[in-house]
């Protein structure tokens, strides 16, 4: 698709379906939301300077997740774990979205408490394949690391959710189920 | 070598033994249909999913540049003058293609020049098992933010259900569902998220790109549906989909 869009055009447009995801992200690897905030930010005016870079317009997604990471990795990095000396894990409380059943949103805030606290590479691995949908491959490809890479990040995150998974969403299926 | 979904489950869980987890993960590494089956079985995944679906609760707000042209920077002397007449000339020039520009073509039209590339041999070797399925479902259903009525899709008379693909146009998601005929010829259906809002429309055929297609709008998507050549009689489908997608 996208034969007469120039590529200025599809990037802006990327840039607006994808805001959240790439939040999503920042947050995932800085593990805080006003750095994901600044994150977003800087990875948005970077990606439309290069707009002329773009080659195709598919998978516009995975080009910002990557303009996101290297700009987290090169320029925020340092800064911000040197500021914060470890990252904040507590979950902030606006991020979980307040439902009417109190027993999920403590569900859901220990699944995101567990998730924060996985070490950063498992963490990005874990937002990009289980949130974000990317496959094996393609999460691979966005880390550059090998596919085996991404299996035993995903097992190890596996092994650290399984205690709190376990637990809880036998409760929260019985609880939907009623 | 054939892995059974309980060996996968197992491995998920961490409970496979350690020769069979290096098995796995070899195969994946040259099987993407194992891959599907593998990330499909994954009861980790929606969970976590679920959790940071809403997170953010609003779309980020960011902060761009106008789309402008931007000027060089000169500083002055005679490359300056150099530069306005330069800037002079893009202008002029950029009057004329802009003056002599074509309408911008809409979705259902580009959909059609992007069907109308498909051949039996673009859908013959897609992978549409239930795992493949359900993950591409998935993905489409969770960028679209409303069901596809898979159901509905699979048992369309006369119509193999091959692949459902996340494409966009202008920003928008837009999703194309391919399904192949008892020739083998290529159709599809395409639902694009216009917004609240959007105009409502009636059924409207048209052949578009050597296509006979059928589109409408309703409650902020827009629907096509793309025949395999200007002759397909779309009647059946469109009823049983005109139906199922009433909003």
């Amino acid at each position: 698709m996208g034969v007469q869009i120039s590529s200025e055009q599809a990037v802006r447009g990327a840039i607006q379906t994808h805001s959240k995801r790439v939040w999503r992200f920042g947050l995932a690897l800085s593990g805080a939301s006003d750095v994901a905030d600044d994150l977003l930010q800087s990875t948005c005016l970077r990606a439309l300077e290069r707009h002329h870079q773009v080659t195709s317009h598919d998978r516009l997604d995975s080009w910002l997740m990557t303009i996101c990471r290297s700009i987290w990795l090169n320029e925020v990095r340092a800064r911000s774990v040197r500021k914060a000396q470890a990252l904040s894990v507590t979950p902030e409380a606006e991020l979980i979205s307040v439902g009417p059943d109190s027993e999920t949103n403590i569900f859901a805030a220990e699944v995101f408490t567990q998730v924060m606290q996985l070490p950063e590479a498992q963490r990005e691995t874990v937002m990009l394949v289980f949130v974000e949908g990317y496959s094996y491959r393609e999460a691979a490809a966005l880390l550059d690391v090998p596919i085996g890479t991404i299996m035993s990040r995903l097992s190890n995150a596996r092994q650290k959710l399984k205690n709190v998974m376990q637990h809880d969403a036998a409760d929260a299926v019985r609880r939907s189920g009623k | 070598m054939k892995f059974s979904d309980e060996t996968l489950r197992a491995y998920l869980e961490g409970n496979a033994d350690a020769a069979e987890a290096v098995a796995i993960e070899a195969a994946i590494e040259t099987d993407p249909e194992l891959e599907q089956r593998l990330m499909a079985l994954d009861s980790f995944a929606p969970v976590v999913k679920a959790v940071f679906d809403d997170i953010p609760a609003e779309v980020p707000q960011v902060n761009l540049p106008e789309a402008a042209v931007s000027q060089p920077q000169t500083s002055g002397g005679p490359w300056r003058l150099l530069a306005v007449a330069a800037s002079v000339a893009v202008l002029a020039v950029s009057a004329t293609i802009w003056a002599t520009r074509p309408q911008p073509m809409g979705w259902a039209e580009q959909a059609a020049i992007y069907q109308s590339l498909y051949t039996p041999d673009t859908i013959a070797s897609l992978d549409n098992s239930s795992a493949a399925l359900d993950a591409q479902f998935a993905l489409a259903e969770a960028q679209l933010g409303r069901p596809l009525n898979r159901a509905t899709l699979e048992v369309l008379p006369g119509l193999e259900l091959k692949r459902a693909q996340v494409l966009s146009f202008k920003g928008k998601p837009l999703i194309q569902v391919v399904f192949a005929d008892d020739q083998g010829q290529p159709l599809a259906f395409c639902v694009i998220r216009q917004g609240e809002g959007a105009p409502t429309k009636d059924v409207k055929l048209a052949a578009l790109s050597g296509l006979a297609t059928a589109t409408w709008a309703q409650d902020g998507y827009g629907y096509m549906l793309i025949g395999s050549n200007e002759q397909t009689d779309l009647n059946q489908e469109l009823d049983i989909l005109t139906a199922t997608f009433a909003g």
